[in-house]
């Protein structure tokens, strides 16, 4: 009795054991799973069928276009000045947004830091900007700039930044501005924030050794909390970069990608090439080199985070 | 970080005070075109305060147009989007920094993904996907589409303030006979509890200002969010900028209340993580 | 036995009669009109008990987007109001019912003008819609300013345009013409090309453009030239409609192009001593050309009850009807009759029945219905016209770019696509 059993009990702990470690395995998926099927039916379908659009002739409403042309919209692309053109401008609004974003939300979050009375009622006022929608925000930023109804053209002028009180909007060369400062404006709280709490994680003896040890504030600054905050760093500034990519509401509100096409961006040039050329597959194949791009952008960030972290 | 001294106070007051009103002027710009009557609105633009006030566009908000079934709909939509969206990326961010795990650089770099593309693209694709489903005109179906679209950012999110909790907490409760999902619920989740506050305040937020799948998604006026309720000022031939700031105004209230509900969870809340990325 | 039958019969015969909703969307929308239309609306369904229309109204600044995404996923109305821009879109890609048969049916027919049956005829000489309305520019002025500057009466003439816009320049802060650089832009350029040619015709018999000619490039020089010597204000080589009507309610610029329905927002902020209206001023060959827009109502081909869709359009767009309705939306009539009401022999629609009346005020149908207009329209005028304006290219440039892209599209079009 005893020789049969043991056979059928040790298979009975080795199939226990092998569906522990299944489930073992498992678990991660598990964890993953609800969100990584909600992405895909709700978002990456979607995503391949708008992809696939930039191979094919699509029109709006044209029941009879959908034609397989392959890479058509992407020589004509190559050849479009008005596509060069967008993603210069881009590069100028994207760079300029999230430097600055990040650049002044990094010094509201060391403000932040330090405990203040009223330091709560503070951080609320701030944080308010990004309740704002972007499309009342792009609103009430023209409004603002417009000499005819707004203040900042005749405090530009006061200051000497401006030679008359105009509209910024209205300048080609610098039109551009006015949105990235609508967006930075639009854009602090969330880096203040998010800073803000990396920052609140440095356990302080670290500073005060160093002080201790005679570090200045700028060299503390350099050596103790740029490192700690380079996670944080990189997954928002990564995010930013490819929302701020994307985002060309400010600017269809504000300057409608005018003048001539001087604040024209690829995200706004994309929804041009949409609904009023009715050019679905063009607009699709913009759009697709726009997330190689920033798929390029995302690996070079990820690549440049292990090295620094491997270092420190 | 200490500095010392009466000039680095100094400095820091100065430098929070510009801060502050920066944030501040444009929307005190909104609050004053919103009791800025009609008449004025044009002829005393540039003026810091209207020579005359009134609060005909409040009243015409609240009492004359549709905004409190928008505001209603917003809260639904934006608080169901922040539970659920919170509660996929607990699971999510958990999942990423407890586990290496076969794909899991193929999921994040889909997260990834589905941030990059151009909505306006997919806006038809998304229309024609929800609608056999009738979920096109529906709150349901807006909350389905946020959810999905927060959820990446809410789940690096959460994965840093996991990051943050040594595993041995976990790995102690399971060598006393827990299994893993128990302790995940028991012991790591009410660590984090400040973190959850933290994605539920940015997820909330954005969905309650989000504006292009509220308005190409919903066409009935019982379905629309505040955000496509501020479009339907704008008509061919006058934008009624004053009841539009007044509406501007009023919408900022719910956000108050929760910003300061999560507060104090906030700042403490993403202090425990994003140290280890 | 067969009685309990037919009487069951009978009743889900009621039932699906009861039952029938109609979807009706509007896109030109505004409170105001809203409510009109609801109470149109409404008088239809008390005339057909067990119709209900839902009224679906779409916020004009999104409205082209989210139809067109609507339609191409198959949600599709019933009756939907047609703005002249998108009508050739539409009836092109067969969305869009013949209304010729129901037309010839009905009484009221022999009561439409004949820009009205033009009009509705403008995509392949059917009608795909029954038009509610007329849209026809004329000018607006500032009475204020223009006693300020010292000017009797409005200018009849370009050149007289111009003399009062160079006075109310010289005044500090004033400009004298509210120019409209940005989108929407298209029709002044038109207006001021055409009064220089001396004519209206776009093509020439062969489909190629006449914009390219001299007559036509001397008129868009001359607009430039408005720009280029400060008779129009700086600011306003990006100015799209919500600008241009600051301009003109602040006091700003005192001369403004505009349609019958901008009349209701701006008798809405002005006081009547502080505005009026006046017909288009007339070019060196003493002819006018002020455009002249329109939208109606149309049946979707997938609709399932288009005889009760005709009904509802008959119910919104017959002569009682129609007049309410053109009261609310500020577009000049249809119908013959119409002329006669004491509505339109107000101080204010004055200025555009007078431009009826005139024979050298010759309305101008813009080329809608031609391909690719709309990326035209709101991309190609607005981007090259700006350069123009800005000096980055010259109005032979323009007109010569303009040229190409319409005569591209006219071939298309009359190479039958």
């Amino acid at each position: 009795m005893t020789a049969q059993a043991r056979p059928m009990q040790r298979r009975a702990i080795w199939r226990r054991a092998y569906w522990r470690r299944t489930a073992l395995a498992a678990e991660p998926y598990l964890y993953t799973l609800p969100s990584v099927l909600l992405l895909c039916a709700v978002m990456l379908v979607p995503l391949v069928i708008g992809l696939t659009y930039a191979f094919h002739d699509v029109r709006l409403l044209d029941p009879m276009s959908g034609d397989f042309i392959g890479l058509e919209h992407f020589r004509e692309l190559y050849a479009d000045p008005a596509f060069w053109n967008a993603l210069r401008n881009t590069v100028t609004w994207t760079v300029a947004s999230v430097t600055l974003q990040f650049g002044l939300g990094l010094i509201l979050a060391l403000l932040l830091n330090r405990l203040f009375p009223g330091r709560a009622l503070v951080q609320l006022l701030v944080f308010l900007p990004w309740a704002i929608p972007s499309f009342l925000s792009g609103l009430n930023w023209a409004w603002l700039f417009n000499p005819v109804v707004g203040p900042l053209p005749y405090w530009l002028k006061a200051l000497g930044v401006m030679a008359a009180a105009d509209n910024l909007l209205s300048h080609p060369r610098h039109a551009l501005w006015g949105p990235i400062i609508a967006n930075v404006w639009w854009g602090i709280p969330f880096f203040a924030i998010t800073l803000l709490a990396a920052l609140q994680s440095i356990p302080v003896d670290i500073y005060e050794a160093a002080a201790i040890d005679g570090a200045g504030p700028w060299v503390r600054f350099r050596r103790i909390t740029l490192p700690f905050l380079a996670p944080t760093m990189a997954i928002t500034i990564l995010l930013r970069t490819v929302w701020i990519a994307n985002f060309a509401d400010l600017i269809v509100i504000m300057t409608k990608g005018g003048p001539a096409d001087s604040t024209q961006i690829l995200s706004s040039y994309i929804f041009t090439q949409a609904f009023q050329r009715l050019d679905f597959g063009y607009a699709s194949a913009v759009a697709t080199v726009l997330l190689a791009l920033l798929l390029a952008y995302a690996m070079a960030l990820m690549v440049l985070r292990a090295v620094l972290m491997r270092r420190s | 970080m200490e500095l010392h001294g009466k000039w680095s106070w100094a400095l820091h007051y100065f430098l929070l005070a510009v801060f502050v009103i920066f944030a501040l002027f444009p929307l005190f710009w909104l609050l004053k075109v919103s009791i800025t009557p009609n008449d004025l609105l044009y002829g005393e633009g540039v003026r810091l305060w209207p020579s005359r006030s009134t609060f005909e566009h409040y009243a015409s908000v609240i009492a004359h147009s549709q905004f409190p079934l928008f505001f209603r709909n917003s809260v639904i939509v934006a608080a169901t989007t922040a539970i659920f969206s919170t509660l996929l990326a607990t699971a999510a961010g958990y999942g990423f920094s407890r586990f290496q795990f076969r794909g899991k650089y193929w999921i994040v770099g889909l997260m990834l993904v589905t941030q990059m593309f151009p909505l306006v693209m997919i806006i038809a694709p998304i229309f024609r996907l929800l609608k056999p489903l009738g979920l096109t005109n529906s709150l349901t179906g807006l909350v389905i589409v946020y959810t999905a679209f927060n959820v990446p950012f809410a789940s690096f999110l959460m994965q840093s303030f996991f990051d943050a909790i040594p595993k041995d907490l976990e790995e102690a409760a399971m060598l006393d006979g827990a299994n893993r999902f128990a302790a995940f619920r028991r012991i790591i989740v009410p660590l984090t509890l400040p973190g959850l506050a933290a994605t539920l305040g940015f997820v909330f937020t954005a969905a309650w200002s989000e504006l292009l799948f509220a308005l190409m998604l919903n066409s009935s006026s019982a379905t629309s969010t505040f955000p496509v309720g501020l479009l339907a000022f704008v008509s061919k031939f006058s934008v009624d900028f004053g009841q539009m700031m007044a509406a501007g105004v009023l919408a900022l209230l719910p956000v108050c209340i929760f910003f300061v509900f999560i507060q104090r969870y906030l700042v403490q809340g993403l202090t425990a993580g994003a140290v280890k990325g | 036995m067969l009685k309990p039958l037919l009487f069951a019969a009978c009743l889900i015969a009621q039932q699906s009669r009861a039952d029938t909703t109609l979807k009706l969307v509007e896109v030109l929308t505004s409170p105001e009109r809203t409510e009109t239309l609801q109470t149109l609306v409404k008088a239809f369904e008390m005339q057909n008990p067990g119709t209900h229309v839902e009224i679906t109204s779409l916020a004009w600044s999104s409205a082209f987007e989210k139809f067109a995404t609507m339609v191409s996923a198959g949600d599709t109305p019933d009756v939907v109001e047609m703005p002249d821009r998108w009508l050739s879109l539409y009836a092109k890609n067969g969305n869009l019912e013949n209304l010729e048969p129901y037309l010839a049916q009905w009484s009221e027919t022999k009561d439409l003008s004949d820009r009205a049956l033009e009009i509705a005829r403008a995509v392949d000489n059917t009608a795909y819609h029954l038009p509610y309305g007329l849209y026809l520019r004329a000018l607006f002025y500032n009475k204020i300013l223009f006693k300020q500057a010292g000017i009797a009466a409005p200018p009849k003439t370009m050149d007289e345009f111009r003399d009062a816009a160079k006075k109310i320049s010289a005044l500090p802060g004033k400009s004298g013409y509210c120019l409209r650089g940005g989108p929407g832009g298209l029709n002044a350029w038109i207006m001021f090309g055409a009064a220089m040619a001396g004519n209206n015709i776009f093509f020439k018999p062969d489909g190629s453009s006449t914009l390219s000619d001299p007559g036509w490039i001397m008129g868009t020089a001359w607009m430039v030239n408005l720009y280029k010597d400060g008779l129009a204000p700086r600011d306003s080589v990006n100015w799209g409609f919500n600008e241009i009507v600051a301009g003109f309610y602040s006091g700003t610029c005192a001369m403004l192009d505009q349609d019958s329905d901008a009349l209701i927002a701006i008798a809405e902020r002005m006081k009547p001593d502080q505005y009026g209206v006046a017909p288009f001023p007339k070019g060196p060959s003493g002819k006018a050309f002020p455009t002249v827009g329109y939208a109606g109502w149309s049946i979707f081909k997938s609709s399932l009850h288009k005889d009760l869709d005709w009904k509802l359009v008959k119910a919104l767009d017959d002569p009682a009807a129609n007049l309410i309705w053109n009261k609310r939306v500020g577009a000049l009539p249809i119908y013959k009759s119409a002329a006669q009401a004491p509505f339109y022999s107000s101080e204010q629609l004055k200025g555009w029945f007078q431009e009826l009346s005139d024979p050298d005020e010759v309305p101008t149908l813009m080329p809608t219905n031609l391909p690719g207009f709309a990326y035209f329209a709101d991309s190609l005028v607005v981007r090259t016209s700006q350069q123009a304006l800005l000096g980055q290219i010259s109005p032979a440039d323009m007109n010569k770019q303009w040229a190409a892209y319409l005569t591209k599209a006219k071939q298309k079009q009359l190479s039958g696509k």
